[in-house]
């Protein structure tokens, strides 16, 4: 489903990922590893096109991720560290607006119902400027579980997260698994990563180590 | 999918209410300054008045665009946006046209102090004179957003923003100078028709090159 | 990476344009006639027009490398304009500087809203903010894309400047330059040479610059 050939990616001049190459097949959970500073978000920003590469070819369903027309990157998600939305909108917009952007139109009640499971439904509409960190990351989530994806890429899922949130996590990380949707994960944790990733690839020097 | 953009930027800036208050004091405390400097005597300021305002308007630009572009940044909501599958250069068009919405209601509501405060009378041609006024905050517009587009995330955006920008506008500047000069003495269309011309090969020009451009400039 | 001058090609050609450039100096003071009311200020005419003349050039060399490095996002494309904007800068600041010392016993004074000057005063301070911008630092992948975009915005917009200021001070029409094309062929000959042998030396500096830009970057590269 998302074949990455001979990527590389340099930053002034130094190189940070170089020749990466690895596929997801559908329903596959890819967990990456490695130690800080390894190039494992810089990776998952470039699948996104938030950032560009320097060479390689990324092909997604069949389309030219990297050339290809904005449509090409429909059904990736990128959750990010940060939140990724406005701090003056209250939870509730920016979800409808973040959904907006990826051509869905989900009513208010959805929205609100998706919240509620995840235990944000008394400040559904303040502005997310006054969330902690564990509430931004549950937002996240809310909006991972009302986006239509086939490919989720979710960068340090578990950071901030309390108990409560840590376990709404794991239970959607394994809901979407066996749903057979492809996930891709970056985890600094071995045994999440064992638990969740089919696959464990391990950035060490800028390449891909399979382990 | 403009619209949500369009309508993101508009309620962004209905909650926060930041951009065009800032704008409108900022405005204020100009004409404050040209008030305490200009020695306001009718004849004295009425000749200058069309530079004064759009001077004004040039600084305050400079606040609005970069609060604008500065919201995308505080959560990284830019990545979201830049991520999202859409075309890039309509984040482009959103932020001009957004641009445009804010500094013309900012615009409405200073120009009643500017005018009383400095004693100039009002322009025989009202109307035209905001007709003009809007084309002219478009072309504006156009280029701050552009200019901002590359300079936000940059550092020291803010020292960068108004050094990049102020060269770049002054043939908007010249033009809005002499048309509201022409409106304000009453001149013939034919007089300043040339001005208009300019501004509108400046809003053609800045929108096709600002909608191309932001497809590479958004992403690093 | 050898050293510019460690090749002896580029040791000929260094001296060629030395000999060409004192050779456009004598020519300039001996083999060029006077013009009658400016006399020896005239002189200056074949430092400032061929100045102006590989300044816009370097500019809309900055203005294709950026282009071209958005196209292929070659690195190599930026040093090209990183090079192109720095000597362009250069010789604006060389055509800022000679024009007042021409302006001043023509005009009367040393600065005139002339079109033309002040077209290069404006692209002039565009380019401090773009060298302000590439100091700076930060994210330097980010930096060298909106340096690019700089490039492009600031060409793109030199015609519009350039009309706008032309009927902003209509009265100011007769640029001496105008004035020179009517002058005897005298002049013409040895201005064209000038310009010739300004756009060789234009080619020689881009060339040493780009080298240097490669050769600093390695050093980043092996820090």
């Amino acid at each position: 489903m998302l074949s990455v050939s001979h990527l590389s990616k340099s930053f002034n001049r130094r190189p940070v990922l170089a020749n990466i190459t690895f596929e997801i097949a559908a329903g596959e959970t890819v967990v990456f590893m490695g130690k800080n500073g390894a190039g494992k978000s810089t990776l998952l920003r470039i699948l996104a096109r938030i950032m560009a590469c320097d060479k390689g070819e990324v092909r997604f369903q069949n389309q030219d991720l990297l050339k290809g027309a904005p449509t090409a990157r429909k059904g990736l998600l990128y959750l990010g560290h940060a939140s990724g939305m406005y701090s003056a909108l209250s939870a509730v917009e920016n979800l409808s607006l973040a959904l907006r952007l990826r051509g869905m139109h989900t009513s208010k009640e959805m929205i609100i119902e998706a919240l509620t499971h995840y235990g944000l439904f008394d400040q559904k509409d303040d502005p997310i400027a006054i969330y902690s960190q564990g509430m931004l990351q549950r937002l996240k989530l809310t909006y991972a579980e009302l986006a239509e994806w086939t490919l989720l890429l979710m960068d340090e899922p578990f950071s901030g997260l309390d108990d409560d949130g840590a376990k709404l996590m794991h239970d959607a990380i394994l809901q979407w698994k066996s749903e057979a949707q492809s996930l891709c994960l970056v985890l600094h944790d071995e045994a999440k990563g064992k638990l969740y990733g089919d696959r464990i690839l391990r950035i060490e020097n800028g390449e891909i180590q399979e382990s | 999918m403009f619209l949500v953009l369009l309508k993101k930027e508009l309620y962004n800036e209905f909650r926060s209410r930041e951009l065009i208050l800032s704008m409108l004091v900022f405005g204020l405390s100009i004409i404050l300054a040209y008030a305490f400097t200009s020695d306001v005597s009718r004849v004295i300021v009425a000749n200058y008045a069309p530079g004064m305002f759009w001077a004004m308007i040039l600084f305050v630009t400079v606040l609005g665009i970069h609060r604008s572009f500065s919201y995308e940044k505080e959560m990284d909501a830019f990545s979201m946006l830049i991520a999202a599958p859409i075309d890039r250069g309509l984040i482009y068009l959103s932020k001009w046209i957004s641009g445009f919405i804010f500094l013309t209601v900012m615009e409405l509501i200073v120009t009643i102090p500017f005018f009383k405060f400095l004693l100039i009378d009002f322009p025989p041609n009202p109307l035209m004179a905001l007709g003009t006024a809007l084309f002219i905050n478009l072309a504006i517009m156009a280029v701050a957003s552009l200019v901002s587009g590359v300079a936000m995330r940059a550092r020291l955006s803010e020292v960068l923003l108004p050094v990049l920008m102020f060269p770049l506008v002054s043939p908007v500047i010249i033009a809005a100078t002499k048309i509201s000069g022409g409106i304000m003495a009453g001149d013939h269309y034919q007089l300043w028709q040339i001005w208009l011309l300019i501004i509108g090969s400046i809003i053609v020009i800045f929108g096709l090159v600002g909608y191309t451009l932001f497809d590479f400039i958004t992403e690093e | 990476m050898t050293l510019f001058f460690q090749n002896k090609t580029n040791r000929i050609w260094c001296l060629a344009v030395a000999g060409l450039l004192i050779f456009n100096v004598w020519n300039i003071v001996s083999n060029t006639p006077m013009v009658p009311d400016q006399h020896w200020a005239q002189k200056i005419f074949y430092v400032h027009v061929p100045s102006a003349w590989v300044g816009f050039l370097s500019y809309l060399v900055v203005m294709i490398a950026g282009i071209m490095f958005f196209i292929k996002g070659d690195d190599k494309w930026d040093d090209v304009g990183l090079a192109a904007a720095e000597i362009g800068t250069l010789f604006m600041a060389l055509v800022l500087i000679t024009g007042p010392i021409w302006a001043t016993p023509i005009w009367g004074k040393p600065w005139i809203w002339e079109p033309r000057l002040t077209t290069t005063l404006i692209l002039f301070l565009i380019y401090i903010g773009y060298f302000m911008m590439r100091s700076f630092g930060g994210h330097i992948e980010r930096i060298r894309r909106y340096a690019a975009a700089v490039g492009i915005i600031a060409f793109v917009d030199v015609p519009i400047i350039f009309v706008s200021v032309q009927f902003w001070v209509p009265e100011i029409q007769s640029h001496p330059q105008v004035e020179m094309a009517q002058q005897p062929s005298g002049i013409l000959i040895p201005f064209l040479l000038s310009l010739g042998i300004f756009t060789i030396l234009y080619i020689l500096m881009m060339r040493y610059r780009i080298h240097v830009i490669r050769i600093k970057n390695m050093g980043v590269e092996n820090v």
